[in-house]
């Protein structure tokens, strides 16, 4: 921090010596960020994982979890020695060697977690859903208010994958013509549950099963996909139809393991399908933006764009097209969105939050969109639980 | 009894002969992957006379020859030799090809620049940077006509680092492959395209000419332009090289994918675009990259006086917008 610092103040006497800010900045290779990480399970570790490879961005220099095995599983993936390890997060908000925090809890612990690690004045890269409820979402916004240069970037990776970003430019600049459908599946054949080496640790390790500690299905899965429709027409929907059930493991669990929900986005004439289930894998992963020119159809890490045959057809008055490297179409009339598929769209999104918090600007994925989602979750449980028509209401100003 | 039988047998043959000449042509559509892109046949005739099994194969054994993404080709063995190797009827007509056009165009295009297209990152294995200018001087010394021959199906390399890529010829030549196929097969009104080259011969059921568009130069594959110009170019071949669609982004400038072999330097020109029009595709394939290294002025000029080869030109003028032209030899076709 302090070569950082002295960098910046030398910086600005060199500024004055007409040095361009291009040769300062080649000189100052700042010190890798220090971040800890609270919450060692399946994405603390995950992301643990993803910052290893990124050495010249993030030094992991402490880790906190309630569960031992989870700290000494988490201990062997360091590449720096031993890591200071802490059972209680508070004691780890008071260790000075800690830039930046990354909360990886269940989504009940969100909210008080967070709101510590802003009070602490670190930076926090905070797990998806933002918040376990409304009320919650909107006292984080508060709590952020006046805290500009402190960077809190929420965990919906899937904003930052060149991907996603390119499918954002692509509606944006109306490829797809009017879009008035939205189809996303996050399927599975499977109980969604982790093994438990000691029946005392259900709670604690299965927390996804139970309502006190999760939003189920539409919390952990479909937010990505209710998030990513949200930035892309840069709004949320109105109204919200749920239905679902525990139809496949009857197993005392409490959160659904079948789940559907539209959504209706009224000012864009919009209708948004999202669903989840444990009991087929078939679609597995489908997200699919259907317009009055084309379909995108999205996997996490590739998408095909599909123009509406009609188009196609549009062509047909000529023989053949002569170009350079002509574009290329599968036997489905579709042609993939990048050449290639991107990485996992976590590493993207550690990128920027490192690129956020050396220039303190507001993230992509910021305490106001995180909000705009996490409320849309909760209103779609709202609707699936209580078995209601949910509508937005007009206080929650974001 | 005999002579009428005889009779009525003549007669029966005579309306079965008449039936046939008269039956009318069907129109038949092939579409298949080769060469990482598509390729489709259109082709006019009584009936289904080639099949897709046909074209896929030939095209298959095609990449045996000359494909630089399969790396047991001939091309490939050829690259990793230390002297060179026997090559097959195909490589060498490509290769001959290639000496000639190249020598036409005074080397600015030219078989034996793949280490260049491998430096500047347009090969199959990416580097990870430019290359310096020294590193160019040394990839030039292993580059030009003169540092193979060919003696009967022996293809000689002077030194182990030589390297060829064909990727400039080859996809116009495998679509005259694919015509002289139809033409076997007694088939002689069709359109053939393979990526974007094409050969066309006849005319449709109704005398109508083929009708060819020429894509518009966005490059943006998802959100294409509108067709920037429809042709019907008649008996012969059309290809296109460009610079829209195929390049890096390095500092702010586009890097092409067009080497200068004599440079050692991707292309810098006012080129964008070029259509060429020549009686065959390994012909108008094997000059339409040149024109783009060549510039406006000596493509122009190297074209005037030709009936039988002529380009559709897209270029960037000094004010920078976009302006067309066409030469003699494709005035035609509009």
């Amino acid at each position: 921090m302090e070569r950082r610092t002295f960098l910046k103040n030398s910086g600005l006497v060199a500024g004055g010596l007409v040095l361009s800010n291009n040769l300062i900045a080649a000189n100052l290779v700042p010190n890798p960020i220090k971040i800890a990480v609270i919450g060692c399970g399946d994405r603390g570790t995950g992301i643990m994982h993803i910052l290893n490879g990124l050495p010249d961005m993030f030094r992991i220099t402490a880790i906190c979890d309630v569960l031992d095995f989870r700290l000494a599983a988490a201990q062997k993936l360091s590449k720096n020695g031993v890591l200071k390890a802490y059972a209680d997060y508070r004691k780890l908000l008071d260790d000075k060697d800690v830039d930046a925090v990354i909360v990886a809890v269940p989504l009940n612990l969100h909210y008080p977690i967070a709101t510590d690690v802003i009070k602490s004045g670190r930076h926090l890269y905070l797990e998806k859903t933002m918040t376990y409820n409304i009320e919650q979402a909107l006292d984080l916004v508060k709590l952020m208010d006046g805290r500009s240069k402190q960077v809190l970037q929420v965990g919906h990776q899937y904003r930052y994958s060149p991907l996603y970003y390119r499918v954002k430019e692509m509606v944006n600049k109306g490829f797809l013509g009017k879009v008035t459908q939205v189809d996303c599946r996050w399927d599975r054949n499977g109980d969604w549950r982790r093994p438990v080496p000691n029946a005392s640790l259900e709670r604690a390790i299965n927390w996804r099963m139970y309502k006190e500690y999760s939003g189920g299905l539409m919390a952990e899965l479909l937010s990505h996909q209710i998030d990513f429709i949200n930035w892309i027409f840069d709004t949320h929907p109105q109204e919200f139809f749920a239905t679902g059930g525990i139809d496949v493991f009857k197993d005392g669990r409490e959160t659904y393991d079948n789940v559907q929900v539209m959504m209706r986005y009224p000012d864009l004439g919009l209708i948004g399908n999202f669903g989840a289930m444990c009991g087929n894998a078939h679609d597995g992963y489908l997200f699919k933006i259907k317009g009055t020119l084309g379909t995108v159809s999205l996997l996490t890490d590739q998408g095909m764009f599909f123009p509406e045959k009609k188009l196609l057809k549009e062509k047909g008055t000529i023989d053949g097209v002569t170009g350079a490297t002509r574009i290329m179409w599968n036997k489905e009339g579709g042609t993939p969105i990048l050449p290639e598929p991107t990485k996992d769209g976590t590493w993207y999104a550690f990128k920027d939050f490192y690129a956020k918090v050396q220039a303190k600007e507001l993230p992509d994925s910021n305490v106001f969109t995180g909000a705009r989602t996490a409320i849309s979750v909760h209103l779609a449980n709202q609707s699936l639980y209580e078995r209601k028509i949910s509508t937005w209401d007009k206080s929650y100003m974001l | 009894m005999k002579n009428k039988l005889l009779f009525l047998t003549g007669i029966v043959v005579i309306i079965l002969c008449a039936s046939a000449r008269q039956r009318p042509l069907q129109r038949f559509e092939l579409k298949g992957f080769a060469q990482g892109t598509t390729y489709s046949i259109i082709y006019y005739a009584a009936d289904s006379l080639v099949s897709i099994a046909q074209t896929d194969s030939l095209l298959k054994r095609f990449d045996r020859s000359v494909s630089l993404y399969d790396p047991n080709s001939l091309i490939s063995q050829f690259n990793r030799s230390a002297k060179g190797i026997q090559i097959d009827e195909p490589f060498r007509v490509l290769v001959t090809r290639a000496i000639q056009i190249s020598k036409a165009t005074g080397g600015l295009v030219d078989p034996t620049v793949k280490p260049l297209v491998d430096a500047w990152g347009f090969g199959v294995v990416k580097p990870t940077r430019y290359p310096n200018k020294n590193e160019i001087k040394t990839l030039l010394k292993n580059i030009g006509i003169d540092k193979i021959y060919l003696k009967g199906r022996y293809l000689h390399k002077k030194s182990a680092a030589v390297q060829l890529d064909l990727n400039g010829i080859a996809q116009g030549y495998s679509v005259d492959l694919l015509a002289l196929l139809l033409e076997r097969n007694h088939i002689s009104n069709y359109l053939i395209e393979l990526g974007g080259e094409l050969r066309i011969k006849g005319r449709k059921p109704n005398n109508e000419p083929f009708k060819v568009g020429i894509e518009g130069i966005s490059g943006n594959d998802l959100n294409p332009e509108p067709m920037r110009k429809v042709i019907e170019p008649g008996d012969g071949a059309i290809t296109t090289s460009g610079n829209y669609r195929k390049h890096h982004k390095a500092g702010g400038k586009q890097v092409s994918h067009l080497m200068n072999p004599l440079t050692g330097f991707p292309m810098q020109n006012e080129m964008i675009s070029v259509t060429v029009y020549a009686r065959d595709a390994i012909t108008a394939d094997g000059f339409d990259n040149g024109f783009m290294v060549m510039g406006l002025k000596r493509t122009l000029a190297f074209l005037a006086k030709r009936k039988d080869m002529g380009a559709y030109i897209v270029y960037r003028k000094a004010d920078g917008l976009v302006a067309d032209t066409v030469t003699s030899g494709f005035k035609n076709k509009n």
